[in-house]
C-alpha cells in the first residue's frame, strides 16, 4: 500500500464524512477504510502488482459515491415526502391546483367581460397576467404542501384522519377530479332535500347524515391557506386589485382600515386553519370543537363590527378622480337593495353600489356569525360523541 | 414472449430485498466483519453491495440483534460482528418465517 493510494481513499473518505453526523463520523469512516483497503489488497493480490490510479478509483466508485454512501447511514426518512403520504400529497397538490386554476380562470374571465371596451387589446394581456399569477400561485402551494409534507415525514407525524378514515369522510377526495365537483355538490343538495322531505328531525346540533366534517375540513383548510399565503403577500392575484368602469382601467385601494386589522384579520385566519386542522385531526372531537368555534365566530364578529364602524373599505380611483366605497347603518335599507344598479355606471355610480354591497355582506357576515355562535354554544353542551 | 430485462432486474432486486436481512443475520452466527461477511455471502450467492451491507449492519446493532467490537487483526483494526442473544432468537423466528413462505409458495409454483 502506498501513500498514493491512502491519499486517493483518504479524500474519497472525507467526501463521505463530511455528509455524516460528527458523533458517527469516525466510526462509520475507520470501517469503510478497512473496506477498500480490504478490497485493493485483495485486488492486488489477484493481480500480482501494485494497482494503476484508474483501477483504485474503479474499486470506489464500485463501493458508490460520498453521497449515496453516506445517505444509506442516515438515521430517518430516505425520502422527502415518502410512499405513504405522497399520495395525499398527490391528493393536496392536485386539488390545489385545481381550485388555484379554476379561481384564476374565473377572475380572468370577469376581467375581460368587464373590460369590454378594450376587449382586444388587453386579451393577451389578461391572459399572461392571468398565467403569472397562477405560477406563482401554483409553485407557493407545491412548496408549502412540500414543506409539510417533509416535515411530517421527518417526525412520523401521521394525524388520525391519514390512519383512521371512513366511507363517510371520502367526499372531499372528487376535489382532485373536477369532472366530480358538480355531482358532489348535486348529490349533496339531494341528501339534504331527501332529508328535508322525509321529515327528520334535524337539530342545530346534529349535522345532517352524508356531509363530512372532515370533508368539509379539508376544503375550508384549503380556502384558508390560500387565504393566508394571499394575506401575506405570498400569493399574488393579478388583477384582484384593479377592476374595469366603463372601458377604464379603475385602481381598487384599501382603506386604512385594513392596514390596522392586518395582525387581527391574520390571527383569525390562522385560528380558523388551527380549526380546521383540529378537525381533522380529531374530528371525535365534537364539544371542543365547538367552542373554539365559538371563539373563532366571537372574533370573528368583532372584526366585522370594527371593518363596518370604519365607515371606509375602499377607493376607486382614475387619474385624479376618487370615489370611496363606504358605508353606515344608513345604507341598510331594502329599498337601496331593491335598485341596486339602477344608478348610473360611472366611477361615483359604481362605488355607490358596491358601498350598498359591502354594507349588506358585512351585515350578513355579523348575521352568520351571531348563529354560528348560537349553533356551536348550543353543540358544545351536547354529550361528547 | 420477451421479457423486459428492466423490469424483470428491478422484479428480482426487490424479492431479493427481503431475503437479505436473513442472510445477513444467518451468516452472523459466526463472527466476522464486514468484508469477510460479504465474500461468505458471495460465496453462498448472495451478492450484496458495501453501501448496503454496511449501513445494515449498524442498523441491526442499533435494533439489538448484533454485537460488534474493533479487534485488531492483520495489522489493522477491523469491526467484529455476531449475533446477540436477541439476534439469535430473531433469526430463528424469521427463518421459521421463511420456511413457510417457501413451502406456501412450492405449493403455487
Amino acid at each position: 500500500m502506498n501513500a498514493k493510494t491512502e491519499d486517493m481513499i483518504d479524500r474519497y473518505l472525507e467526501a463521505v464524512a463530511a455528509q455524516l453526523s460528527p458523533e458517527e463520523r469516525e466510526d462509520i469512516t475507520a470501517e469503510l477504510k478497512d473496506l477498500i483497503l480490504s478490497r485493493v489488497e485483495a485486488k492486488e493480490e489477484a493481480l500480482g502488482q501494485a494497482l494503476s490510479d484508474d483501477e483504485r478509483e474503479a474499486i470506489l466508485k464500485e463501493i458508490g459515491h460520498p453521497l449515496v454512501v453516506a445517505a444509506r447511514y442516515r438515521k430517518g426518512p430516505d425520502s422527502l415526502i415518502g410512499p405513504e403520504l405522497f399520495p395525499y400529497w398527490l391528493y393536496g397538490a392536485k386539488a390545489g391546483l385545481l381550485i388555484l386554476g379554476a379561481v384564476f380562470a374565473l377572475g380572468l374571465v370577469i376581467r375581460l367581460l368587464g373590460g369590454s371596451g378594450h376587449f382586444g387589446q388587453d386579451f393577451g394581456q389578461e391572459i399572461a397576467q392571468a398565467f403569472h399569477g397562477f405560477f406563482g400561485a401554483a409553485l407557493t402551494l407545491i412548496g408549502a404542501l412540500t414543506l409539510g409534507g417533509a416535515v411530517m415525514e421527518h417526525y412520523g407525524i401521521r394525524p388520525k384522519w391519514l390512519t383512521d378514515w371512513r366511507v363517510k369522510d371520502l367526499g372531499a377526495f372528487g376535489l382532485s377530479d373536477p369532472l366530480t365537483w358538480g355531482v358532489a355538490a348535486k348529490s349533496a343538495g339531494e341528501r339534504v332535500q331527501a332529508q328535508s322531505a322525509s321529515g327528520r328531525a334535524t337539530s342545530a346540533a346534529r349535522r345532517p347524515r352524508g356531509r363530512s366534517i372532515t370533508g368539509d375540513a379539508i376544503f375550508s383548510a384549503l380556502a384558508t391557506g390560500l387565504f393566508i399565503l394571499w394575506w401575506v403577500g405570498l400569493v399574488n392575484f393579478p388583477g384582484l386589485g384593479f377592476i374595469r368602469v366603463e372601458g377604464e382601467l379603475v385602481t381598487v385601494s384599501a382603506a386604512p382600515i385594513w392596514a390596522a386589522l392586518f395582525v387581527p384579520v391574520l390571527l383569525y385566519a390562522l385560528g380558523q386553519l388551527g380549526i380546521d386542522l383540529f378537525t381533522l385531526i380529531r374530528p371525535g372531537a365534537v364539544r371542543l370543537r365547538a367552542v373554539l368555534s365559538v371563539l373563532s365566530a366571537v372574533a370573528g364578529l368583532w372584526l366585522a363590527w370594527t371593518i363596518f364602524g370604519a365607515g371606509h373599505w375602499f377607493t376607486l380611483s382614475v387619474g385624479t378622480e376618487q370615489a370611496r366605497i363606504a358605508g353606515d347603518w344608513v345604507l341598510l335599507d331594502f329599498d337601496r337593495m331593491r335598485t341596486l344598479g339602477d344608478g348610473p355606471r360611472d366611477l361615483v355610480g359604481v362605488a355607490s353600489t358596491l358601498s350598498v354591497v359591502m354594507t349588506w355582506v358585512l351585515a350578513f357576515t355579523g348575521l352568520n356569525l351571531l348563529w354560528k355562535i348560537a349553533a356551536n354554544a348550543g353543540r358544545s353542551f351536547l354529550p361528547q360523541a | 414472449m420477451t421479457i423486459d430485462a428492466d423490469l424483470f432486474e428491478s422484479m428480482r432486486l426487490e424479492l431479493r430485498r427481503g431475503s437479505l436481512v436473513l442472510a445477513v443475520l444467518a451468516c452472523l452466527r459466526t463472527e466476522r466483519y464486514g468484508y469477510t461477511l460479504r465474500q461468505a455471502l458471495a460465496a453462498d450467492g448472495l451478492e450484496m453491495e458495501e453501501s448496503t451491507l454496511y449501513p445494515l449492519l449498524r442498523r441491526l446493532e442499533s435494533q439489538g440483534l448484533l454485537i460488534s467490537e474493533w479487534r485488531e487483526e492483520e495489522k489493522r483494526k477491523k469491526r467484529f460482528y455476531v449475533l446477540s442473544p436477541g439476534g439469535v432468537s430473531m433469526l430463528e423466528r424469521l427463518a421459521d418465517e421463511w420456511r413457510g413462505i417457501n413451502v406456501s409458495l412450492d405449493k403455487m409454483l
